[in-house]
């Protein structure tokens, strides 16, 4: 199954180059080649069917039929070695930490301005920076409870920080719903492996959720999970959550606000919600505050916040840390607030807001990759080297017209793994999506969302674009340099048929 | 060990259960009202199929009457004479109409959808067991489901009506018996009530006034067909043997006591839901829905039969129906609209 497989000079995951396998791939690779396509292609079949019904779906807004989805999974886990994993954990625990501190300095006393590291109109100019946050104390002075960090490799196999997802990340659940999985299609090799435990995750969520609890609320808060409905792409991560850590899912108008407190219509009458995991986005959450359009929300929320009787998670007004145009000053941040170097180093950006970046950009449109400051999930984007002339027009137009909307880095030839295509694995590009709490202390979850990007040569892993995932499997710590024991041919098939 | 018995001492297993979203009983309730629905719409078209075939030489007039009586029970408008071609494109029509129409608000395909939208909502609130059968159901019902239609409307029906029931099982057997599942109780005895009621004053009405002409025989086969669409043929068989007595299969689905199908079981068990409900939500009163259905349910505790047919039959049964709607109502008001 691997006898055409190309590295096409890219840095592969599994493989060294054409036929050999990385060390902690080899149990893997034995295992696929054994195996061969059609009994691979049923464990995909099995694997799609458990998924749909246990409606494991996202909605895809473009659709008018079938809006429900299944995320593509591809069955063949990505592996990462234990010695790698501890860097990516020390380099994100001090990013989210970093994260932090810079969010609530730029609601207090903008040092970082003060003393010229962050020039004031990128900030001022951050369409996600909230003035309505200004000297407004959060609890625990957590701003970023739960942050999603986009992780990409190099061609050197370096990994790099594409982007931070500082306000709702999503994902989670399909880390968790794809392990589940896997145990269950491929039970002997997952038990070949020494792989890190993962389950823990909604336990700890629930910990840093309470963590920030309101005092009135002592030992027994009430924590809901705030969505916008079940149309919405996220969904069932949302419904997923709830369940799993017992707490309620509530839409807006299960809410309502009196006496600056906020509470659940339930059939008994009101009950008080202390904290709230919303899933919905600031220019969301309260009609009064932002958009008075929005019937998403709770009218006078942002009141009973800002007076502390209930908490948010995350604070409003993150977004600021994740726009596209600040990201670039994560480095100077750490550096900044914690005297370290960032021990996972940025991708290169030019910032449009900048002239001279400006000017390098447009001249160079056919050879960059140019983002939109303010959007996420794949949209705004021109990748130049795949472009037309006609795309590169539009985006200078639009880069002329709004600097501050827009950012360019270098194309980076993300890294690619095997996927089945067909009957046969050929590489595609991955990225990778690990889950960061930060409550008492910062958790780092071990593993992470794996995005595949299925379109041949395509660098664009979002599931709103096609994209697929992985799961992710990070190995223990081993004594020594011993590999994972073998498996001997057949196993798998005496296990799941 | 006396560590061990002061931190079970902290643990009060008889803490009131969590208060519930009136959203989340709201959709609770609709989920188990779909549901219910869907399994009595697969039967009522499986069982007029069976017996239109088992007596083959009705009036075509009677046949059409069969058909159309199935719209009247799910409270549906006659569908469009224009597009009927004889009587066999009747049968056709209706049993399409009935199963796969997306027009159709209480077709078999919204049922199922509803029910699973509505669980979709409260996946939460539910057992994954209830959700896995659920939407596995929903699944069921798109894709090559024509084509299975087509093979076997039997093996299809019953495919509705055994995931429908297991439904029920699994909502029994893996929920807690807390407010969340007197709300799925209430409902689907609520609807059990309504369709059965209806399909009596139905059927009634139409073999009354066809009695004349149909032989002793043919009239068995249809009253047969009234208890089987109400899954209540065997139990009935074992209460009483010989003819299908008319007023005897009534009094036996409208007044058995221990029989789960009848209306008296199940406005008892709809009684026992909403008491539940209330003493949950608010112990020191009782509300509207609960007074409606208590009455109810005490009448029929009494009811004789006798009594039931000077009023007449149908006339009786559609106060017993506008008692249900108005409960139903008053659950809204009480519980849903916070």
């Amino acid at each position: 199954m691997f006898e055409q497989y190309q590295c096409d000079g890219l840095f592969d995951e599994m493989f060294v180059d054409g036929n050999t396998p990385r060390a902690h791939y080899a149990s893997v690779a034995n295992r696929l080649a054994a195996m061969g396509s059609e009994a691979f292609s049923r464990r995909v079949r099995m694997a799609d069917m458990t998924f749909r019904n246990q409606g494991i779906t996202f909605t895809v807004y473009s659709d008018t039929r079938g809006v429900e989805k299944i995320f593509p999974f591809d069955l063949i886990p990505r592996i990462i070695p234990a010695d790698e994993w501890n860097l990516i954990e020390r380099g994100l625990t001090q990013r989210i930490t970093a994260l932090n501190l810079f969010c609530q300095d730029i609601y207090h006393d903008q040092r970082i301005l003060k003393e010229g590291i962050i020039p004031p109109e990128l900030i001022y100019g951050a369409k996600m920076f909230r003035r309505e946050m200004f000297h407004v104390n959060v609890p625990k002075n957590i701003y970023i409870h739960i942050c999603g960090t986009d992780l990409i490799r190099g061609k050197d196999g370096k990994y790099y920080v594409l982007e931070d997802n500082g306000r709702t990340p999503s994902g989670v659940s399909y880390v968790l719903e794809n392990r589940s999985v896997m145990k269950r299609v491929f039970p002997a090799l997952f038990s070949a492996y020494r792989v890190r435990a993962i389950e823990d995750y909604p336990h700890n969520l629930m910990q840093t959720l309470k963590f920030v609890a309101p005092p009135h609320a002592q030992d027994n808060p009430t924590i809901a999970i705030l969505t916008p409905g079940i149309y919405n792409s996220a969904y069932f991560e949302h419904s997923f959550l709830a369940r799993q850590m017992g707490i309620e899912l509530v839409e807006g108008r299960d809410l309502i606000v009196e006496n600056s407190f906020v509470y659940m219509r339930t059939t008994a009458g009101l009950r008080r919600v202390d904290v709230i995991y919303r899933r919905l986005d600031d220019d969301f959450l309260d009609p009064l505050c932002f958009r008075p359009d929005s019937c998403l929300g709770v009218a006078g929320l942002m009141n009973a916040y800002r007076m502390g009787n209930v908490a948010l998670v995350n604070a409003v007004g993150t977004g600021v840390a994740d726009d596209k145009a600040i990201y670039p000053f994560v480095p100077d941040m750490i550096k900044f607030y914690m005297g370290q170097e960032a021990i996972i180093p940025n991708v290169p950006t030019y910032i449009c807001a900048r002239e001279a970046d400006r000017k390098y950009t447009l001249d160079n449109l056919d050879k960059l990759v140019v983002k939109a400051t303010n959007e996420s999930g794949g949209y705004g984007m021109l990748m130049g080297h795949q472009s037309t002339k006609a795309e590169q027009d539009k985006f200078a137009e639009m880069i002329k017209a709004d600097p501050r909307g827009f950012i360019a880095q270098p194309v980076v030839e993300l890294s690619q793994h095997p996927s089945l295509i067909g009957d046969a694995f050929e590489g595609r590009r991955v990225d990778l999506r690990p889950y960061i709490l930060y409550g008492e202390k910062p958790i780092v979850m071990p593993g992470g969302l794996t995005r595949v990007a299925l379109r041949r040569g395509s660098l664009v892993v979002n599931s709103s674009q096609g994209g697929g995932s992985k799961d992710t499997w990070v190995l223990e710590e081993e004594d020594g340099e011993a590999a994972p024991s073998p498996l001997p041919a057949g196993t798998e098939m005496l296990v799941t048929t | 060990m006396s560590q061990l018995a002061s931190s079970t001492a902290t643990f009060n297993l008889n803490a009131p259960s969590r208060p519930m979203l009136a959203r989340d009983a709201d959709s609770m309730y609709w989920m188990s009202r779909y549901v219910e629905r869907a399994e009595h719409i697969a039967r009522i078209l499986l069982v007029n199929s069976n017996v239109l075939t088992d007596v083959g030489d009705l009036t075509p007039h009677l046949q059409q009457r069969q058909w159309q009586s199935i719209l009247t029970i799910f409270r549906l408008a006659d569908l469009e004479p224009a597009d009927s071609k004889g009587d066999v494109s009747v049968a056709t029509q209706i049993v399409k109409y009935m199963t796969f129409d997306e027009k159709n608000p209480n077709s078999l395909l919204n049922c199922i959808a509803r029910a699973r939208e509505n669980a979709r909502s409260i996946r939460e609130n539910i057992s994954t067991e209830m959700w896995e059968n659920l939407n596995t159901l929903y699944w069921s019902m798109s894709e090559d489901a024509p084509a299975r239609f087509e093979d076997s409307p039997d093996t299809f029906y019953r495919a509705i009506m055994t995931g429908s029931m297991l439904f029920q099982g699994l909502t029994d057997q893996t929920l807690a018996h807390d407010q969340r599942w007197h709300f799925t109780q209430l409902a689907k005895y609520l609807e059990r009530i309504d369709i059965t009621s209806r399909v009596i004053e139905t059927k009634f009405t139409i073999l009354r006034s066809a009695e004349a002409m149909l032989e002793a025989p043919i009239r068995n086969i249809h009253w047969m067909a009234v208890l089987r669409s109400c899954c209540s043929i065997e139990a009935y068989r074992k209460a009483y043997s010989g003819d299908m007595d008319p007023l005897r299969v009534a009094s036996f689905l409208i007044l058995r006591r221990d029989f789960p199908r009848s209306i008296r079981y199940a406005v008892s068990k709809a009684h026992d839901a909403i008491a539940a409900i209330r003493r949950d939500v608010n112990p020191g009163a009782i509300d509207s829905a609960e007074r409606v259905l208590g009455r109810l349910d005490a009448q029929l505790e009494y009811a004789e039969m006798s009594e039931i047919l000077i009023e007449g039959l149908p006339a009786y049964l559609q106060k017993l129906q506008a008692s249900i709607d108005v409960a139903a109502v008053e659950v809204q008001k009480a519980y849903f609209l916070h």
